[in-house]
Parts: structure tokens; C-alpha cells; sequence
């Protein structure tokens, strides 16, 4: 601990080196000296960690009120000063520890008082320092989730349409994430020129772990299936890289399409994901036959299937994450499937944005005054034909 | 969420009690720590009482399931409810767990 002492007698220097020579001997202490408040100030530039300052109160060209005055605008909560004066002169001590003085001791200097004060004032700057030193670290950590939340939304699709020279589909998708950084994530692209590929997922995690583990899943699944791959082969492939690398035993649900623009066709593969719906032209709605598959990540070789469905012009589908149907009001209510689906009734007619927004706004409605406790990802997609 | 614990023969039952979700997954997986290093060997998850589960409540039944089966013990559920029947079915989770309709089923097994 670095300490300074201010005092204009002086073999003050002299008294204090010997008095605690073994301490600053061992390490334990370094000193610091000054003569009067202009002095202190000086070397408290020089040396910025300082922790302690043992002053007098009656000095040349500054004495130790003003200094404290001076030492408080600093504002710095790591600097403790402890006020060192004659036993007569009270009213300055008092009015030193108005001030915000940390402690005192009387002259003549009793040195083992004076080194329990030392002790105690010492104890509390260090509590501080750590405190100070964590809050940075703390800071130091939200810069980074911020920067990781910028790279994660990066490798999403942002650019709506994505295609603008498409006529015969329209395609919107959106993932709000209920920390920073989130485990959902959703992606499409054209494999060719008939194909285009869609996927949503939903990460078994939440925070930096499952952020680290959604980049890698959208990585694998995405050069799969550019490759031309059927839905239940990417799901196979996709699923034995995840397993044999997984170490926290956290997975991944999936639902990856191929819609087929010419006939409006889609197969697909259901990996333990929530069943997306059919949003019918006409206002019904139906959920998409689950595969009964397996999410990925946890079994080795296992087994996918793929089955098939039609979009007549017209007709959207509509992908979601549980974030959407378990979203939870202040009651502690869900937002339930049913809720999901009357909502989307409502919007049929709607262009794709349209829908996502609809269902979002809903979703905020419903949930008003709770916090969000899961990540909330949504994929639309509409067939419009040739 | 609420676990509640029990012995009965060889088996350990949890009787979870409400929501086991990212806010609280960790109990469980305390739960699971503890029961392993007491060298038990047979658990049953009885769900009776659990309402809802989230991705990490699986997660965390599924590193239960990894490792007592590493020990060569059981890690089995029972008198699952309709809703988390369904998440089960969806996940593919009941192609992994042994479910049993009643805590006398999984016990008898």
C-alpha cells in the first residue's frame, strides 16, 4: 500500500521510516512525504496509486482542510485521508471529518495507534479497490456481449427481400433475444434456382454458451445443405458433427424446408423443433406433421425422416421458436398455441413482415410488464407462384 | 420448481413440483451431482406435479440420463403430463427415456 504523509515538521520523515522501517522493509508500506497541502498535490500526480494520505492540519501555502477540500473533488473512492493533528485542536479535526476524513490520530503520534488506523483504513481501500477493479472487469464484459450480440445478428439474414428480383415467394424472419446474446437463430438461402432452403432453430441454452453453439450449428447445417443435400441427409450430417463435439450436453431443435418455387412444394426435416404452421389463403390454419425426429447434437448416427407439404399460391408458412407460444404474462400464463393461432387468423391476408409483426406486437401485448425470459425468433415465408 | 426426494428400495425418486426452467435448472442439476457422488444409482424422475419444462430442463434430464447410464444405473421418469408428454414427443426425447405411466411402473421395471 502506497501512503503519503503530509506535514510540515520535519523529522516527520525520519520518525515514520523508522517507526515502520520493517514494514516497509517487507513491502508492506511504501511512503510517500510531503510538507504542506501544494506539495501533496503534486505528488499525488506523480504517484496516482496512492491509497492512503496521513495529513496535519496546520501547513504553509496549503493546510490540510483545504487539501481535503481538494483531495474530495477528485472524487476518487479509492483514496482514504486520515487527519493526523494536535490533540488540542478538535474543532479543525472535527471539522476535517465533515469533510470526509476517513479516521484520525493525535500528536504526539501514539505509532502503534497510528498503525491500527493505518490497518482498518487500509482494509477499506482494498474492499474498495476490488470492488473498483470488478465493476471495470463487469464493464469490460458487457463491451464484449455487446460486440458478440453485433457478430451474432451479423450472421443472420438481414436484407429484406432478399431476393428482389423473386416474385414467386416473399420471405421475412426476425429473432429478438431475451439476454444480449441468444441461442435461436434462423437462415434461408437458395440452393439453386428452384430450391430455396429455410431454417429455424432454438439452441437448448441461453447467454454466451448457446451463442457460441447456435454459430456453429447455423455454420454446419448451412454448408450442408448448399451442398443439395435432402433435409433428413443434413439433419444426419449435421447432427454427427454436433455430437461428436459435444461436450455440455446442449443441442440444438431444427426445422430446416426446401420449398420447391416452381410447385410450391416443401419437404422437410422436424429435429425436436415446435412444429411450424400453414397459414392458409383462406384463413385456416394447420400445423406441419411432425417427423418425430430427434434434435440434434446428442445421439450419434441417429435416424432423420423427411415428409412433405403444399403451399398453393397464396399460402405462408410460419416458423417459430417456444419463446413465441411460451412467452409468459405477469399471471404466469403462456401465451399458448391457441392464442398463436387465433392471432394468425387475424392476419391472414397479410404480407410476411406483416405477419411477424402482428404476432410481435401481440406477443408485447400479451406479456406486458413481465420480462422476456426467452428468446423470441420467427421465420415467414409465402408462396406467391408463377 | 420444488424437488422433493425419496428412497424407495434401490431407488432414489425426485418428485418435481412446478416449472423447471433457465431460471432454475440448476437445482436439479445440483440435485443430480449430489445423488451421483453418493454413488446412488437408480433415480426416478416423477412428474406428476411438473408443469412445464424449458430446453435447459431437458438438457439437464438429459446429462442425468448420460450420466447415470455411464454407471450403469437408471435414470428414468414417470406420470409425465399431457403438455410435457407432448415436448417429449416433439424432441425426440421419448425415443431416449425410458417413461413410465406410474411411479409403480417405473419402480417394478
Amino acid at each position: 500500500m502506497k501512503i503519503m504523509s503530509v506535514d510540515d515538521e520535519p523529522d516527520m520523515e525520519l520518525l515514520i521510516r523508522q517507526k515502520f522501517r520493517k514494514k516497509i522493509k517487507n513491502g508492506e508500506y511504501e511512503f510517500v512525504f510531503a510538507e504542506n497541502g501544494l506539495e501533496a498535490l503534486t505528488k499525488l500526480i506523480e504517484h496516482p496509486d496512492i491509497g492512503i494520505i496521513l495529513t496535519d492540519i496546520n501547513m504553509p501555502e496549503m493546510d490540510g482542510l483545504t487539501l481535503l477540500t481538494k483531495i474530495n473533488e477528485l472524487k476518487n473512492p479509492t483514496l482514504k485521508t486520515v487527519i493526523v493533528s494536535a490533540y488540542g485542536d478538535m474543532e479543525n479535526i472535527r471539522t476535517a471529518m465533515n469533510r470526509g476524513a476517513f479516521d484520525f490520530a493525535t500528536k504526539p503520534i501514539d505509532f502503534e495507534d497510528l498503525e491500527i488506523t493505518i490497518k482498518k483504513t487500509i482494509e477499506q481501500v482494498e474492499v474498495l479497490q476490488k470492488a473498483e477493479k470488478d465493476s471495470k472487469q463487469l464493464s469490460a464484459i458487457r463491451h464484449d456481449l455487446k460486440i458478440a450480440k453485433q457478430i451474432q445478428q451479423s450472421i443472420l439474414p438481414k436484407k429484406f427481400p432478399p431476393f428482389p428480383n423473386r416474385k414467386d415467394f416473399e420471405i421475412y424472419a426476425s429473432m429478438n433475444s431475451a439476454k444480449s446474446v441468444g441461442g435461436d437463430f434462423y437462415d434461408f438461402f437458395l440452393i439453386n434456382d428452384e430450391m430455396l432452403g429455410f431454417v429455424i432453430a432454438d439452441v437448448s441454452d441461453k447467454g454466451i454458451p448457446a451463442a457460441i453453439y447456435m454459430a456453429v450449428s447455423r455454420t454446419i447445417i448451412r454448408a450442408a445443405a448448399l451442398t443439395g443435400l435432402s433435409p433428413e441427409k443434413c439433419m444426419e450430417y449435421s447432427n454427427d458433427l454436433l455430437s461428436k463435439e459435444n461436450i455440455s450436453d446442449m443441442f440444438v431443435t431444427v426445422f430446416y424446408g426446401i420449398l420447391n418455387t416452381k410447385t410450391g412444394e416443401i419437404i422437410y426435416s422436424n429435429a425436436g423443433h415446435n412444429p411450424p404452421c400453414i397459414l392458409k389463403k383462406d384463413g385456416t390454419v394447420i400445423e406441419t406433421e411432425l417427423t418425430h425426429d430427434i434434435v440434434l447434437g446428442i445421439m450419434e448416427d441417429a435416424k432423420f425422416k423427411t415428409k412433405n407439404i403444399s403451399l398453393k399460391p397464396g399460402d405462408t408458412i410460419y416458423l417459430y421458436t417456444d419463446g413465441v407460444t411460451e412467452a409468459m404474462n405477469k399471471k404466469h400464463e403462456l401465451y399458448s398455441e391457441k392464442r398463436l393461432e387465433k392471432e394468425l387468423i387475424k392476419l391472414k391476408d397479410s404480407s410476411p413482415q406483416e405477419i411477424i409483426n402482428g404476432i410481435i406486437s401481440s406477443v408485447e401485448e400479451f406479456t406486458k410488464g413481465a420480462e422476456q425470459s426467452d428468446d423470441i425468433t420467427m421465420l415467414t415465408l409465402k408462396y406467391d407462384g408463377n | 420448481m420444488e424437488i422433493i426426494e425419496k428412497k424407495e428400495d434401490s431407488f432414489v425418486i425426485l418428485n418435481l413440483k412446478g416449472r423447471l426452467d433457465t431460471t432454475n435448472y440448476g437445482e436439479l442439476e445440483k440435485k443430480i451431482f449430489e445423488l451421483l457422488e453418493k454413488k446412488e444409482n437408480n433415480i426416478i424422475i416423477d412428474c406428476e406435479k411438473l408443469d412445464y419444462i424449458s430446453s435447459s430442463g431437458l438438457r439437464i434430464l438429459l446429462m442425468g440420463l448420460k450420466k447415470f447410464k455411464a454407471n450403469k444405473g437408471k435414470f428414468v421418469l414417470c406420470d409425465l403430463q399431457e403438455n410435457i408428454k407432448e415436448i417429449f414427443e416433439i424432441s425426440g426425447f421419448s425415443s431416449i427415456f425410458d417413461i413410465y405411466e406410474s411411479q409403480d411402473d417405473a419402480l417394478k421395471a
